[in-house]
């Protein structure tokens, strides 16, 4: 799947002066175009990682400003831009869209979506981007609707409402595209939602299938929730899944149960909350599952980017895919039958002893949610989050952002409120420790084994995903403005910028004109760098 | 009986901040009808508690709301448009909620509040131990005059409790860690940091910002420095305040009591201080 990564820059940029759609074919073969970033982790694999090597280890010094593109827009920008023809696009907070001149950072078009003006949102009105395809463009709403755009002037081709943003669904993560449909997963699990996967017609709107990430009445595994708890049972996919063309196989992380905090109501172990499921793109139909954390009460969404990585594990060559997951343990699973191969904790666990063979945590005891606050690392944030993480085939090394914080998580029956739609449904609270201090990493992760190769800290508060490229780098960002290079066999840091406002999101890399950009939103804008041209 | 049950579940939760005291704090007064405060409790743990914390102590995305201290406007009118609207640019959303649901809640917040009240000190003779034999001057702002190393103390009394003033004397380090915490940004800004540079040069002082690769502090002779981490030999963080605590063989009971009068009457002629938020993480 990787061995087509190795083009000299050159060789791509013969094809970036013929404008094309982009096709299903295209997509599949992400990875012979290095030039274009034409998805949200830039390739089914969901490795964000980008062959261009231009910009490399012992260049990354030139790296400079090239032009900046101010969104104009207040509040976390969590966006990822692709990158098709010569064109990017990107959203910013509350469903802004744009489309804008790479070579010049000057907007083609812009999309404005009258919101509601109150919505049921856990975490801010954020929006992680756009999927492509023919001449389209594809965005999933705060409002719960998916949208088609047309890709040259941004004018509404359809728009179809997936779910009652009034009962608290929405949607954040950016779509998928898999051969004719575009995929998407709500969000809402804060609300009591039943939630979902849903895939569209990307010529029609025509919703193709529904997968309920929990099972309903009569349903195998409806047996893991208590009495009718099913249905208000949270279990969200709001973060963007992979996709493995040879298997014909969809892979989507799903977040937490609800309330997540407080269990007794939900005895069980609350399928498919906390897994990833496997899914065949053309029914929606469920090939197999993995939960990682059964009954969760901490908060541990799975929603991450899964990376598939062809690896040979004990003398054996096998389809793997991997999750560096919030309830701090690192999993390689067998992608192809779901099997558990591994998991090793990544940062401080005090809930869980281990993980025992069967793939199913060993619990340590008086770990749950109380009313006087019961103190359990990781941190409800979670040992990461739903930011992105890379791998890198050239050093086999997998790297995700990493979050080091333990929290007091509180709950207390005599003041549980009940469920009523739209209202958040969490079952109480938790927060950091008082004379605790919390750190940020990124780590370099060894996919074979499950060990930490390299840790690299930042200043406290970092919130940024990360993003690997073949010139031996690892791009990140902390809360403070720098954006960062490291060695992707070191974690030495070879190179930053201030920009000025919190990198709250993965960079992506594109080359136009045969020059090799690196492009990264902090704050409000995005920023878009190249080596400084010698004079 | 329930209210009791909430506020002694909420003081719990509290503890490590004195509890709860009733009735309300100074500023505005709600009719505190104990229905309205249970309720205001339930909706408070439904809509607010996920970002604020189970006490309103302040969690991982929303502000402290027990401080007294309200960056969008602190009367009643303030909070319920505050809850409303929400705070645009940031996590705190709109609310569809009724005007009676926002104003249940709000009078919970006044419950949770600090008292305010004025305490029984000389206030003319605290000012004379502020300036003088006491020191405080010397790191602290009051009205244009004193230094500069120290938080400006100009409104602290409409700012702060009189049990967060009598703390912050005796004790300086201890709501620097609490606040910390609650990603109160303000509380690490009044940290020891400790640098010393590669020609052996020792700078204390407190950070302004800092960041992966730099830290800019100012030392104790106010003098500010900008330094590379990579080029010191050491850099070196404490939990604890540059202001010495001041304990009763420093500060008698009596001194405390007119100190504290004294900062308690330097009151901000808004209702609305300004500080304490934390928005967009």
């Amino acid at each position: 799947m990787k061995t087509a990564r190795t083009f000299a820059l050159g060789l791509c940029l013969a094809a970036s002066s013929v404008s094309a759609q982009v096709t299903p074919e295209r997509l599949v073969d992400a990875a012979r175009e290095p030039q274009q970033w034409l998805m949200y982790a830039g390739s089914y694999d969901g490795s964000r990682f980008s062959a261009l090597d231009q910009i490399n280890r012992t260049n990354v010094q030139r790296l400079a400003l090239q032009w900046v593109f101010q969104t104009g827009v207040r509040g976390r920008h969590e966006t990822t831009p692709i990158v098709i023809d010569g064109v990017l696009y990107l959203t910013a907070p509350q469903n802004h869209a744009y489309a804008v001149d790479v070579r010049t950072g000057r907007p083609l078009w812009h999309y404005e979506r009258n919101l509601p003006k109150t919505m049921s949102l856990c975490c801010g009105p954020q929006n992680r981007g756009l999927a492509a395809l023919g001449d389209r463009v594809f965005m999933g709403t705060l409002d719960a609707h998916v949208v088609a755009l047309d890709a040259k002037t941004g004018r509404v081709r359809w728009d179809v409402a997936a779910a009652d943003a009034d009962k608290g669904f929405s949607f954040t993560g950016a779509p998928l595209i898999v051969k004719d449909k575009v995929i998407v997963g709500v969000a809402g699990g804060e609300f009591g939602v039943r939630g979902f996967i849903d895939a569209y017609d990307t010529e029609s709107g025509r919703r193709a299938w529904r997968f309920y990430t929990i099972p309903g009445e009569g349903e195998r595994g409806v047996d893991t929730w208590k009495g009718d708890s099913w249905k208000r049972g949270g279990a969200p996919a709001w973060v963007t899944g992979s996709f493995d063309p040879e298997l014909n196989t969809l892979y989507w992380g799903t977040g937490n149960p609800g309330p997540q905090m407080y269990g007794p109501n939900r005895l069980g172990d609350n399928l498919y909350s906390d897994s990833l499921v496997a899914l065949d793109p053309d029914t929606g139909a469920l090939k197999w599952h993995f939960q990682f954390t059964p009954h969760d009460v901490h908060d541990w969404d799975s929603t991450h980017t899964p990376i598939l990585i062809d690896e040979t594990i004990a003398g054996r060559p096998r389809k793997l895919v991997a999750v560096a997951n919030r309830n701090g343990f690192f999993y390689v699973l067998d992608r192809v039958t779901g099997a558990f191969l591994l998991a090793r904790p990544y940062t401080q666990v005090t809930w869980a002893k281990e993980i025992d063979a069967n793939g199913r945590p060993v619990l340590v005891p008086n770990t749950d949610p109380s009313a006087e606050g019961t103190r359990v690392c990781p941190s409800g944030t979670g040992g990461t989050n739903w930011h992105s993480p890379s791998y890198s085939p050239r050093t086999r090394l997998f790297y995700f952002f990493s979050y080091e914080q333990c929290d007091m998580f509180m709950s207390d029956e005599k003041l549980e409120p009940p469920y009523r739609p739209g209202r958040l449904f969490i079952g109480s609270a938790f927060f950091p420790m008082p004379a605790e201090k919390t750190e940020t990493a990124v780590r370099a992760v060894d996919p074979k084994t499950g060990t930490v190769r390299w840790t690299f800290k930042q200043f406290a508060d970092a919130w940024a995903g990360v993003f690997s490229t073949a010139g031996g780098l690892v791009f990140s960002g902390d809360g403070q403005g720098n954006f960062i290079a490291l060695d992707a066999d070191t974690g030495r840091d070879l190179w930053h910028i201030q920009l000025g406002a919190a990198i709250q999101t993965a960079a992506v890399s594109f080359a136009v004109d045969g020059r090799q950009y690196i492009a990264v939103v902090a704050g409000d804008a995005l920023f878009a760098l190249a080596l400084r041209t010698e004079p | 009986m329930r209210v009791t049950n909430i506020v002694m579940r909420s003081a719990l939760a509290a503890a490590f901040i004195g509890g709860l005291t009733f009735p309300l704090s100074g500023q505005v007064a709600s009719p505190a009808v104990p229905q309205a405060v249970t309720r205001g409790a339930v909706l408070f743990r439904q809509e607010c508690m996920f970002c604020h914390g189970v006490s309103a102590r302040g969690g991982m995305r929303g502000p402290d709301l027990t401080t007294g201290m309200w960056s969008h406007g602190g009367t009643d009118a303030d909070l319920a448009a505050t809850i409303s609207r929400g705070v645009p640019g940031t996590a705190m959303p709109a609310n569809n909620l009724t005007d009676d649901e926002i104003s249940e809640i709000v009078a919970y917040l006044r419950t949770l509040q600090q008292p305010t009240a004025i305490s029984a000190g000389d206030h003319k003779r605290g000012e004379n131990l502020f300036f003088g034999t006491a020191r405080c001057s010397s790191c602290h702002i009051v009205n244009g005059r004193g230094g500069l190393l120290g938080p400006e103390l100009s409104t602290v009394g409409s700012a702060r409790s009189r049990a967060y003033i009598v703390e912050s004397i005796r004790e300086p380090g201890r709501q620097l860690t609490q606040n910390r915490a609650f990603g109160d940004s303000i509380a690490s800004k009044y940290d020891t940091v400790t640098a010393v540079t590669s020609d052996g040069r020792t700078i204390v002082g407190v950070p302004m910002n800092e960041d992966t690769f730099t830290v800019q502090l100012m030392d104790t002779s106010e003098r500010v420095h900008s330094l590379q981490k990579k080029s010191l030999k050491s850099l070196r963080h404490e939990d604890r305040s540059l202001m010495p605590a001041y304990d009763l063989n420093r500060l008698s009971s009596s001194d405390l009591d007119d100190l504290a009068a004294y900062l308690q009457s330097l009151r901000n002629t808004s209702s609305a201080p300004k500080g304490g938020s934390r928005e967009n993480r």
